[in-house]
Formats: structure tokens, C-alpha cells, sequence
């Protein structure tokens, strides 16, 4: 069988802030939920001419 | 002396669905041109997570637990319905929030998002309800560290995550029967009351800044 890209044979990293805690995995979604947010309000709709409303 | 026929409840139900959703709606071939943004894009990409959650999760009921975690084939189907879960949550999240702030609800519009909320929420536990429903180890220690949190809160003896025939059964059949019913509903309600249009510029911000000029579409026919 392939072997995972990454090593999952470990506990899972969590980032500690005052009360704040949450493993990395699910900081990295929720950051990349936010990029992916910010994209689609302002990267340009394919067909769509500027600011014509 | 006139006689009143009343009409049958078949042709009520049917008078009134048409009335509510008559095909030119229910089935647009056009949309407002305020919807050329990527933000409108997130709730047919959820839907179509949930369209693969729904084969995948079949095929997997279909084959049982010996083919999910011994062969080739089942172990794939049993990422893609991990991964598409995974995706329907990260296009559900980021629908919500496009839709927040557009205030979705204006206009009519408070059951489409009563009916959005409600399916957020119940596919939460449907989702949950797959973790302890794959028979294997990793299964047995989250329903073993869940259940506390069920009994601490009070309703571990309705949602016992020790017992995996009620478990797996919420989690085949009555949570999803539910999630793909609330998604249908919220999917013609949007039908009926159309998608929400954006906030209108505020006077303020239509004005141009003093000394700048006119503003490229202040009606003098120059906009393009």
C-alpha cells in the first residue's frame, strides 16, 4: 500500500494561544477557507466586464 | 340550483405547486447579472460534494466494512467519501459566510436561510456520526471519548455513541434522509424567492470625492 505523504504517526501539533487551542490541521482550513473567501469576492468572473452593473 | 364541485386534492396541491414554482422559475435559463462573482458559486459546489457524498456513501453501504477496509477499491471509496464530506463542509462554511454578509435573508428571503442554517446544523451530527460508524479502532476511541460529553450534556440516553446499530443508522439513513430534504427545500425556496441581490451603493458612496470629477457612471452616458 502507498505509504501517506505525511507522517500521521504521531499526536497531532496544536497551536496553544493564551485559552486559544486548536490542532494545526484544522488552523490550516480554516485559514485556507478564509484565502479562498478573499479570492472569491475580488479574483475577476470569467465573462464578466468590470464594474458594469 | 348550481352545483360546486370541489376540486380533488391532487389538483389543489398541484394548482398551488405551480403557482409557487412555475417552470419558468423553477427551471430559469437565466440569471441576474449581479451573480457574475465567484462568491455565487460556493452553494451548487456544496451541492455537488453532497451529490458524491451520497454515491459514495451508497456504494459503501452497498459493500460493507470487510471491502471499505481490505481492498483497494473500498479503501478509495472510502476516501472519496471522507474527502467529499471534507469539501462539503469547506464550500457549506464559505456559502455561509458569502451569504452573511449579504444578509441573505432580506427581501422575503428568511425561510432560505432558516432552511441553510438548519442543514448546517444537522449535518453536523451526520457527519459526526461517520466517525463512529466505521468499525475499526479509531471508531471505538472517539465513541469512547464522545459519549461523555453526550452524557454530560444530557442527551447520551437519546444519542448513545456506544451503540453502533443506532449510530449507523443515523448516520445511513435518518440524518442524511433529513440533510438531503432541509437542502431540497432550501434549493426551491431559493428557486421561488430568487437569489439576493447585492446592497445598494449608499449615496455617500456613489458620490465621487470632491474634486475628482464626475464619477464614470454619473448619466452622462459614458459608462461602458
Amino acid at each position: 500500500m502507498m505509504a501517506a505523504i505525511f507522517n500521521l504517526n504521531h499526536p497531532a501539533h496544536t497551536v496553544h494561544w493564551h485559552f486559544f487551542s486548536m490542532s494545526v490541521a484544522n488552523v490550516v482550513v480554516i485559514v485556507v477557507m478564509l484565502i479562498v473567501f478573499v479570492v472569491a469576492i475580488l479574483a475577476p468572473f470569467p465573462g464578466h466586464r468590470g464594474t458594469e452593473r | 340550483m348550481s352545483v360546486v364541485r370541489r376540486k380533488s386534492w391532487t389538483a389543489r396541491a398541484r394548482e398551488r405547486a405551480v403557482g409557487a414554482l412555475p417552470p419558468e422559475k423553477l427551471l430559469p435559463d437565466s440569471q441576474p447579472s449581479y451573480m457574475s462573482s465567484w462568491i455565487y458559486v460556493f452553494g451548487v459546489l456544496t451541492l455537488t460534494a453532497l451529490i458524491v457524498i451520497i454515491a459514495s456513501g451508497s456504494i459503501l453501504a452497498l459493500k460493507g466494512p470487510g471491502w471499505w477496509h481490505f481492498t483497494g477499491i473500498g479503501l478509495f471509496f472510502n476516501s472519496i467519501h471522507m474527502w467529499s464530506v471534507e469539501l462539503f463542509f469547506f464550500f457549506m462554511v464559505i456559502h455561509l459566510w458569502g451569504k452573511y454578509w449579504m444578509a441573505a435573508w432580506r427581501g422575503g428571503r428568511a425561510r432560505v436561510w432558516i432552511t441553510g442554517a438548519v442543514t448546517f446544523l444537522v449535518a453536523v451530527p451526520c457527519a459526526l456520526s461517520g466517525y463512529v460508524s466505521q468499525q475499526n479502532f479509531d471508531a471505538q476511541w472517539i465513541s469512547t471519548q464522545a459519549k461523555d460529553a453526550m452524557n454530560a450534556s444530557g442527551i447520551g440516553a437519546f444519542w448513545n455513541l456506544m451503540n453502533f446499530g443506532q449510530m449507523y443508522s443515523y448516520h445511513v439513513f435518518l440524518l442524511p434522509l433529513a440533510v438531503v430534504a432541509l437542502v431540497i427545500a432550501h434549493v426551491l425556496l431559493v428557486r421561488k424567492h430568487g437569489i439576493v441581490p447585492p446592497f445598494e451603493l449608499s449615496e455617500a458612496q456613489a458620490k465621487p470625492a470632491s474634486g475628482a470629477g464626475p464619477a464614470p457612471d454619473s448619466g452622462s452616458g459614458g459608462a461602458s
